[in-house]
Order: structure tokens, then sequence, then C-alpha cells
């Protein structure tokens, strides 16, 4: 990666993350384990609505934090909505990526988000639980488990689709 | 939340749960330094625009403060300060401006929220990964300060 490529080199990308809103930084935690879903460029099947996300290779029994993008059309403009999804292996060996957006109002879950509850997703809006599988916690605001992905594999590569609900737990 | 119909509708029913306004403070100016005023507000409207749909279900984003430069700091306080207390008589208990603007250090003191600066970062001739680590990194910083002021 030559430096002088971009206008910002090295050490001014070091100076801008290391000082910047350090100064009042809280405590580090929270996005663990945050993957970004870049090299194998977000290419989309042709014909179909998934997107690379992830090599398989990758992906463990502790969920990981995926990010991507997909294309959504407005009425009038395309743009490219970021998404994210939390994916592991189950007991199985089967693939589960679960969306991280709280069935409640919206907010993004994380996995072992709250010390309290360990093995769980923590919403920390107004501290949502659920499962690993997605399912709610009873007593907690949701009321609905966490919609799961449509996804394939193909060539080692992990394809994702539309988060489906689940329905009522 | 967003100022969207859509998102105010689901804000006038779940008014209990939507405590917290994010305002951004984005200066103007056809004067000086205009391409990196600018590049401000840009990087502020990004970065809270990932924020808000982090935290989308507490966190209601509002459409930005803009000033000129010229405008005085008294001024701008007095406009802001009631803006927030639009807000807080209407239930909003957190009120965090987001700037890039190092004027605003000045007045902070002044200000009945809680400002959070953010260095303004040039993204526009950056990769995409450092820009996407970038974004990700200076969000999660203002999230966990979020998560410290609910707590
Ligand atoms: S948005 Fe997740 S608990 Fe309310």
């Amino acid at each position: 990666m030559s430096e002088n490529k971009h206008r910002v080199s090295r050490r001014q990308f070091l100076n801008y993350t290391l000082t910047g809103v350090g100064g009042f930084m809280a405590a580090g935690m929270l996005m663990p384990m945050v993957r970004f879903a870049l090299d194998p460029i977000l290419k989309e099947e042709a014909g179909t609505e998934m997107v690379a996300v992830a090599q398989v290779k990758d992906i463990t029994t502790e969920p990981q934090r995926f990010d991507f993008k997909v294309k959504v059309k407005d009425a009038w403009y395309e743009s490219e909505e970021p998404k994210s999804a939390w994916v592991y292996k189950d007991d199985k060996g089967e693939i589960v990526a679960l969306s991280p957006v709280c069935k409640h109002l919206g907010c993004t879950v994380n996995w072992n988000g709250d010390k309290g509850n360990p093995n769980r997703f923590f919403c920390p809006c107004h501290y949502g639980l659920y499962e690993k599988d997605g399912t709610n916690v009873p007593g907690t605001p949701p009321i609905y488990p966490l919609d799961r992905y449509e996804l394939k594999v193909k060539d080692g590569t992990l394809y994702l689709g539309k988060a489906k609900p689940r329905g009522e737990a | 939340m967003k100022w969207t119909a859509k998102d105010v509708e689901v804000y006038l029913q779940e008014k209990e749960y939507i405590d917290t306004a994010v305002i951004p403070l984005i200066p103007l100016t056809l004067e000086k330094n205009v391409k990196s005023i600018a590049s401000m507000g840009e990087f502020v409207q990004i970065i809270v625009g990932e924020l808000e749909r982090q935290f989308k279900g507490r966190v209601f984003l509002l459409p930005p403060f803009t000033y000129f430069t010229s405008e005085s700091m008294e001024e701008k306080i007095k406009r802001i300060a009631d803006w927030t207390s639009q807000l807080t008589a209407n239930g909003m208990k957190h009120i965090f401006y987001v700037t890039s603007d190092t004027e605003w250090k000045a007045g902070e003191a002044s200000l009945p929220g809680t400002l959070l600066w953010l260095p303004s970062i040039p993204l526009e001739h950056m990769d995409e990964k450092y820009k996407q680590q970038i974004v990700m990194d200076q969000t999660s910083q203002l999230m966990n300060l979020l998560i410290s002021k609910w707590s």
C-alpha cells in the first residue's frame, strides 16, 4: 500500500484516529468482532439479490459481525444501504445469519454486549435481550425473535439475501 | 429516528422510548475555507447518520442546526438553547450536539446539552477500507458516550 497515493498518509490516519475524539472516550468496548466484507467486493450474484458477505472458512461457532452493502432503489434514486449480520455455525454445523436490527424499535444489537448477560444478544437502547439463536428473552422489550437472512454458500463464499421474520416466539 | 413522516409516526406511538435528541451543528460560508467547512459538515453528517442507524429506536436525529460562520457565538447559543428547550419541553431527556467546528468549544460551558466534538477527517481521498474503518471508529466512540450518559 503506497503511502503517497493517498492524500491521507498512514501517519495522518493514525493521528486522526488516536487523538481526536480520544479526549472524551469512554472505556473502549462494544462492537467486539467487526469484520468487513470488503475483499469479495460485494459482488452481486447475477440474477439474484444475494450479496457476498463472508468466507465460510472465517465463520466460527461464535457469532461475528459482518458488514456489507446492498443496493436499494427508492422511487427516484439508487443508493447503497449499509447492513450487518451476526453470523455463526450452530451445533449442527449449519450457518446462521441473524439481522442485528432489534425487533423492538430498531437499534442494533450486539453479541455479548452486556456483561451481565453472556452469550446473548443485547440491545443497548432499552436493554432488549435475545438468545444465541435469535429468540427474544421474555420480560425484555422485544416481543419477536431477530430476523434471519436467507443464505446460500457457493465456492466457499457466504451470500445473504433478505432478512425474514421468524414470527412470535 | 429521522425527521421523516415514517419515523415520526413511530415516534408518536413510542414517545416514552425515544428520549435522546442528536443535533448536528453545521457551519456554512461562501467566503473563506469554503471547502474545508463543507467537508466538516459532510463528515459530521456521515457520522450522525451511522449513529442513527445503530440507535434508531432511542435517538432522534434532527435536521442540522446550520449557521453562517459570521454569526456570533452569543446568537448561536441563543438559538440552540431555544431548540433545546423545545425538545426538553416535549420529553427529550438527553440532548447531544455533534460538530467538527472548533468554535463551539469556546461556547461549550453555556450550552444546555452535551457537545460532542469530532475531528474533521477529509474522507474524499481515502480508500474505501480506511473510510469505513474511520467512520466505524468515530461512530463507536460516540455510541459509547451515549451509552454512558444513558446508564
Ligand atoms: S430498540 Fe432494542 S430494546 Fe428497544
